[in-house]
């Protein structure tokens, strides 16, 4: 039973995604020491903007996907027996896309 | 110089254990090869070590000298620190005492078609390679399959079975970078078949760290990535490094 992806499909998207999540950081970094939101109203009403909301989004699509690459590559690595390596991705997985619900009910359905 | 020097024979030894020799260094004890032998003809002619070219040609006398790979006849042994612990090669059978069941490393060498593949009728004399093609042979066609890169992989000690290891790997890339060679869609499909063949590989970098040759297996299973990307990452042949002293 194979779950995720090709080893040349999972490496790619390992780099790819941590390309983005990087220049994300430094964007926001950048914005929040030249323009720093001086209220909550004001922070959550630049969290809320389309495309902010968009890429922020964008951003824990890339880390969830990222984390699952990394912790399935410990996975793979470590753990020999198939029952308990298939479980375990399983639990990994589980808890990626209950994070990306998380995700969505924050930006998409709460905010509207 | 004292060396403790791994003993196992497993048809009178319950466990392995670590025997200790002294010998006086004479002149011509120049490498740990020498003071191995020197062991076998004066102390103990029962200590059993595969050895052959006695010049780091062949690979036969990989082990670990003082935790670190490498090959006993081109391992300077007044350079040594004592007592030299000599083990055979990590994560291998042993057979006996230093010489390691290698049945494995050789099957994953043999599972990456290590052979040119071309069905074009042949030419005349032999299939012609210009001089620019010739060099990207270079930094992978000196490996001599001496097993101390493979050994020294933590990537491999983990998944012994399902990943090839770096020896066979930068043989396969040996092979995708030859000229001559007709399958590279298929070698690198098969590299990429499965997460374990080559993408166990996590850059560590001990394989280039003990090669004995001065190669860079790392670099070439990057190389291989970059290829299954269609980027040619490497326009010549890979480099050297020069072999650090085993202390």
């Amino acid at each position: 039973m194979k779950i995720g992806f090709s080893g040349l499909n999972a490496w790619l998207l390992q780099r790819i995604t941590a390309l983005y999540m990087l220049v994300f950081v430094v964007v926001c970094l950048v914005h929040f020491t030249v323009d720093p939101p001086h209220s909550y109203q004001a922070w959550r009403g630049w969290m809320m903007d389309s495309t902010i909301s968009i890429t922020t989004s964008a951003f824990f699509a890339a880390l969830l996907s990222h984390a699952w690459v990394g912790l399935r590559d410990v996975i793979l690595d470590y753990i020999p027996s198939v029952a308990l390596r298939v479980g375990l991705l399983v639990m990994l997985a589980s808890a990626l896309v209950a994070a990306a619900a998380v995700v969505v009910h924050i930006f998409w359905i709460q905010a509207a | 110089m004292r060396f403790s020097i791994f003993r196992y024979n497993p048809e009178r030894d319950e466990k392995p254990y670590m025997q200790d020799f002294d010998v006086d260094l004479k002149p011509t004890h120049v490498m740990l090869l020498d003071v191995i032998l020197h062991i076998k003809d004066f102390q103990d002619d029962s200590l059993t070590i595969r050895r052959s070219c006695r010049e780091g040609v062949c690979g036969s006398d990989g082990m670990s000298i003082n935790g670190r790979n490498g090959l006993a006849c081109v391992t300077n042994v007044r350079k040594l620190k004592e007592p030299v612990e000599l083990r055979p090669l990590p994560n291998f059978p042993v057979i006996r005492d230093l010489v390691v069941d290698m049945t494995r490393f050789w099957k994953h060498y043999h599972s990456i078609k290590p052979y040119l593949v071309n069905d074009e009728p042949p030419p005349p004399k032999e299939r012609l390679q210009s001089p620019a093609e010739r060099d990207k042979l270079d930094g992978s066609y000196e490996c001599i399959m001496c097993g101390c890169c493979t050994s020294q992989c933590p990537s491999s000690w983990w998944n012994p079975d399902k990943f090839l290891g770096p020896a066979a790997l930068i043989q396969a890339y040996r092979f995708i970078s030859d000229s001559r060679d007709r399958a590279t869609p298929q070698r690198l499909d098969d590299l990429n078949s499965d997460p374990y063949r080559l993408f166990r590989c996590r850059t560590i970098t001990n394989c280039t760290e003990v090669c004995p040759r001065g190669l860079s297996p790392s670099r070439a299973i990057e190389s291989i990535r970059l290829r299954m990307l269609n980027v040619d990452g490497h326009q010549g042949g890979l480099a050297l490094h020069r072999v650090p002293t085993i202390r």
